[in-house]
């Protein structure tokens, strides 16, 4: 099991009181799979998104990455944990505005350490049809362009996990299309296990598992939509 | 690999100008710092060797014995230009008259710095000489000694056992100094026929002298091979800096003056560096969420943003230090010009300075905003949000004001001024703070009944509380020190002008006969001369305080009654047991100020003393303390009633000790008084004086011309220092209005989406900034008034006066300037489209 969550929870305190975010969620994601995550607006799922990929801490219970108890770590450890298996893709892609293309797409395997990082970083590029633009600042890409950018940053050192964010939420629907492709033959090619959180159905129904969020609570839906 | 981030990341972002108001800070902090300490330094070292005229040197070294040729062998060893002068006093005969002169035997090389003024005949037409004695056996004598002993050029003058022909009537001597009560006409003779004169014996009083020439450096390297073989009780090293003179107060001053200008505008550079620095440092939030997501740890954002900061502040240093040196050699050439002179070059100092500068407040006003940088939560990248954590907010204060108070201390290495100015700063920010809050406050409910731009101004200023109470407060500080600068400026040159009027008294007349002082008084009238009152002068000697006898403390006071820098008064003061000038007067003499104890009712009998307030604060005398005089050998006692402060700047006799009519009457007197006439008729004088042969005249033209010289370098140099100030000023403005264009983008972009016309945008913005900028100036017109209060009394010696006009300038310029810079920065947003700006937010 690559991704496992046991009785996970989450929740904040408001002026009104302590708000259940998420309730006990008990998940397990194999290596390989693809698994997209439904659900309204305020549900849960980027919530459960960050608590996957160790970007927030859980209330209760446990997220295990790889056979590691995420709890058990600190966040120097979750970092590194981060940069050695997990790729990112954002709805808003995140790139850093002051960097080109080329060294938006290196910088994770730099902080890696990893030496051949610019190698890496051109062919990815190529391979998402960026290879004339590497020196372009993020300002100077259109949406899609900079989604692909973003795509082979997440791809970059080969990472087993891949948490997207509704990638496709900026994107035009002719774009969108487009990106989705490239970050599904991407995936297949290099069989990482894909987490995707997303409202758009027809993205959700190219993935293994489905999972719906509502209201904090999770279920398997993948039967029900398929 | 982090060093390689690190670099692209300030490259690219250098390129792309997103640092630009960071390193503009930086740079500007770096460029005023060098170029004011770089111009100050040299126009002080310029204005002193100026100056070094009224020492005939840059030092003297004077003692009251021989003093060793090794001394003088051991100067040329360090390349020092010397000469050598000795001082004493003695009877001159002449026309078989006999009168007491001070006699000035120089060597070859008189006077090192200035010049010697002659003239044909007496109170004549003045001619130059540099480096000239007079021929062997000739003397020089001042015009008052062709006066008393009826002289004329080529008579003999018999002093000890030579005789000298008078060749010349010595008009000027650069080192004549001020010195009223104990002048007797001057003689100048060749140092190489001193002995023979046989004047010179085992026990005479007499003051021996070298001067000293030569750059700051060998001065220094000599003093310290010198200082160790110096006995305070016979010798004294001077320089001009060190006297009391009227010039080497109006320095003192303008020394001051700069000093507190050059402060005001290094923390106002700091402050834009703080402005820029936070900005900076949350413009790299999103950066830093990213980084960490990407799997960077803690320690790795410290090392790329650390290093990325070091790079920036190398960078905006290496810039400032050359923009400062530009533009100092450039202002330094023009004010060259200005004042006719050229000006010395400095030391490394001021190129340490800025650097320091430059760093001291790059990192430490960003060491907080930096630690909550790295402290942002990955999670930023899903909840924008997500700013960090801000408990850390105190050591933001800190780092800052300890940034503040160390480069107070750096750049004026004097603790006390430091932390009086840092203290005076905390206060006032911390009262700022309240008092833009409250005003805040008000405005919003005032904006209330407003029309819609207006209202929207108000709603902007109150949503934006928290950051415009930390705008205004660098708004209101600004503007504060620009007024403080401006208005120290007009009243330090006002106070100057007062000390220094057109129609200033330029001759002092001693020594009048009681029987001749209406006949005097006559003679002014008649020829309509206006003349100071006239004051009596008993000789007299304080000889104990409360009973308990003085002796070494009377002797110090006993300096002569003007403060003076000449070779005469050195010895007054370390005289022993020496005369005191004491008058009687009904009331408190013009430019004195009482400020303990009451001065007398006229014509109260019961004997009294108003003393001096230095002499009385170096005493430790008090009111109600009886002190005891003798004069000829009648000796009392009298309470002291009043202590007065003396401005001894003013060209008008000036006394220590003044009593009662009651208490001196009795006593025979001389009078004194000083009057002003215009060079043209400079003439009349032999005549006017012809008929009071005992009468002395002093002249102090030349010392008011040189003062009035010093003054006017001066007053360009403060000139300068504005500027300087004023960029700086603007500078923290530009940053600070900067800071807040991301948060108001936001606005507008809502504002624009929901219709609003950019006619309505423009209004509202400038409304904003306009009541931001008029409530600023207020506060800062009240806190300027509060701190030039303090400055007055505490640091120039002035008398503090209200200024109502900057209560007006004050609002009023702080509203125009910081409108016109909002709506100027904020033009370029207004103007573009709402699609464009959710483009540009997303």
């Amino acid at each position: 099991m690559l991704i496992q969550t046991l009785q996970l929870e989450k929740e904040v305190t408001t002026q009104e009181g302590i708000l259940h975010i998420l309730e006990p969620i008990e998940l397990a994601i194999e290596a390989g799979q693809t698994v997209a995550i439904v659900g309204a607006s305020g549900s849960g799922k980027s919530t459960l998104l960050s608590l996957l990929a160790g970007l927030d801490i859980a209330s209760r219970g446990e997220v295990v990455i790889d056979g590691v108890a995420l709890s058990q770590l600190d966040e120097e450890q979750r970092a590194r944990l981060r940069a050695e298996k997990i790729g990112f893709i954002f709805q808003s892609f995140l790139l850093i505005p002051s960097l080109t293309a080329l060294e938006n797409v290196m910088l994770p395997a730099e902080l890696a350490g990893q030496k051949n990082a610019e190698q890496q970083a051109r062919e990815l590029l190529v391979k998402v049809g960026l290879g004339e633009r590497l020196t372009h600042y993020p300002n100077q890409l259109s949406g899609g362009e900079q989604q692909r950018v973003a795509i082979a940053r997440a791809f970059i050192g080969t990472p087993k996990i891949l948490f997207a964010d509704e990638p496709t939420g900026n994107l035009d629907a002719a774009t969108g299309r487009k990106v989705e492709d490239l970050l599904f033959a991407m995936n297949q090619e290099s069989g990482t296990t894909l987490v995707m959180v997303t409202h758009d159905l027809q993205l959700a129904q190219r993935c293994q598992r489905i999972l719906r969020m509502e209201v904090g609570r999770l279920t398997e839906v993948t039967a029900d939509v398929a | 690999m982090w060093h390689k981030i690190s670099w692209r990341l300030l490259r690219q972002e250098l390129k792309r100008g997103e640092l630009t108001i960071m390193a503009a800070a930086i740079v500007l902090s770096v460029t005023a710092v060098l170029s004011l300490s770089l111009f100050t330094e040299r126009l002080q070292a310029g204005l002193l060797s100026r100056s070094a005229e009224f020492l005939a040197a840059d030092r003297v070294l004077s003692a009251r014995q021989p003093i060793p040729t090794e001394w003088l062998e051991q100067a040329e060893q360090f390349d020092l230009t010397t000469a050598q002068r000795v001082v004493f006093n003695s009877m001159a005969f002449a026309n078989e008259q006999l009168a007491l002169i001070d006699v000035k035997a120089v060597s070859e090389g008189y006077p090192l710095r200035g010049e010697l003024r002659l003239a044909e005949e007496p109170y004549g037409a003045e001619i130059s000489v540099n480096d000239v004695l007079p021929n062997p056996g000739e003397a020089w004598a001042a015009s008052a000694l062709f006066q008393e002993l009826g002289l004329k050029i080529g008579d003999t003058l018999e002093v000890g056992h030579s005789e000298f022909v008078v060749s010349r009537v010595l008009t000027y001597e650069p080192d004549i100094g001020f010195a009223v009560f104990t002048d007797s006409p001057n003689v100048l003779i060749r140092y190489d026929e001193l002995a023979q004169t046989g004047l010179i014996q085992p026990g005479s009083r007499v003051r021996y002298h070298i001067l000293y020439a030569g750059s700051e450096a060998q001065l220094n390297a000599y003093y310290e091979w010198l200082a160790p073989q110096l006995s305070d009780d016979l010798h004294s090293w001077r320089s001009i800096a060190d006297g009391d003179s009227p010039l080497a107060r109006s320095l003192q001053r303008a020394e001051r003056f700069m000093l507190l200008a050059s402060l005001l505008g290094v923390v106002l550079a700091a402050t834009a560096v703080a402005v820029a620095a936070q900005r900076y440092c949350q413009r790299n939030y999103d950066v830093v969420a990213i980084i960490k997501t990407l799997g960077a740890g803690r320690r790795q954002i410290q090392q790329i943003f650390i290093l990325h900061l070091l790079l920036l502040t190398f960078f905006s240093i290496a810039v400032g230090l050359l923009l400062g040196w530009l533009i100092q050699a450039q202002v330094i050439d023009w004010v060259a010009r200005q004042l006719g002179t050229s000006l010395p070059t400095v030391t490394g100092r001021p190129y340490l300075l800025a650097a320091g500068t430059g760093f001291i407040s790059a990192l430490m006003f960003t060491l907080y905003p930096l630690l909550r940088l790295i402290q942002i939560p990955p999670l930023r990248v899903l909840n924008r949000q997500l700013t960090g954590t801000d408990r850390w907010r105190w050591l933001h204060w800190l780092a800052s004001a300890g940034a503040i108070y160390a480069l107070l201390v750096f750049y004026s290495q004097h603790w006390l001024l430091s932390t009086a100015i840092f203290a005076g700063g905390a206060l006032a920010a911390g009262v700022l703070l309240f008092v833009s809050q409250l005003f805040i406050r008000v405005s919003r409910q005032a904006g209330m009944q407003a029309g819609s731009a207006w209202r929207l101004a108000m709603a902007g200023l109150q949503r934006r509380a928290r950051s415009n109470r930390v705008q205004m407060l660098s708004f209101s500080t600004a503007i504060m020190l620009l007024l403080l600068v401006l208005a120290l400026r007009h009243e330090l040159l006002a106070d100057w002008q007062r000390q220094l009027p057109a129609d200033a008294p330029n001759y002092f007349v001693v020594n009048i006969a009681p029987t001749d002082v209406e006949r005097l008084q006559q003679e002014f009238a008649q020829r309509d001369i206006e003349a100071a009152d006239l004051y009596p002068v008993v000789p007299g000697r304080m000889t104990a305080v409360n009973g308990v006898p003085v002796r070494d403390e009377v002797t110090k006071e006993a300096r002569g009654d003007e403060a003076d820098v000449s070779a005469h008064n050195e010895e007054q003061r370390e005289g022993f047991g020496r005369e005191l000038s004491l008058t009687w007067r009904d009331t408190l003499p013009p430019n004195n100020r009482l400020v303990r104890g009451q001065w007398w009712e006229p014509g109260t009998t019961t004997a009294q003393v108003s003393v001096e307030a230095e002499v009385a604060e170096r005493m430790n005398l008090q009111v109600g303390d009886e002190l005891e005089f003798n004069i000829g050998g009648n000796v009392f006692q009298l309470p002291i009633t009043s202590i007065r402060e003396v401005n001894w700047g003013s060209l008008q006799p000036n006394f220590f000790m003044i009593f009662n009519t009651a208490a001196l009457e009795d006593f025979p007197a001389t009078f004194i008084t000083s009057f002003n006439l215009p060079e043209p008729r400079k003439s009349e004088l032999f005549e006017l004086f012809k008929h009071f042969p005992q009468v002395s005249l002093i002249d102090l033209d030349a010392l008011i011309e040189q003062l009035r010289e010093v003054i006017d370098q001066v007053s360009v140099a403060i000139g300068f220092v504005l500027v300087l100030v004023l960029l700086a000023g603007i500078l923290v403005l530009l940053a600070q209005v900067q800071a807040t264009l991301e948060e108001r983008q936001q606005e507008l972009v809502i504002l624009r989406t929901l219709g609003a016309s950019s006619k309505l945008l423009n209004r509202s913005i400038t409304y904003e900034f306009l009541i931001l900028g008029a409530i600023s100036g207020v506060i800062a017109a009240l806190a300027m008034e509060l701190v030039l209060w303090i400055l007055q009394v505490q640091v120039f010696d002035m008398t503090p006066s209200l200024h109502w006009r900057f209560w007006l300038i004050g609002p009023i310029s702080g509203a125009v300037v910081v409108a016109v810079l909002g709506r100027l920065a904020c033009f370029r947003l207004v103007r573009r489209n709402a699609a464009e700006l959710i483009r540009k937010l997303a």
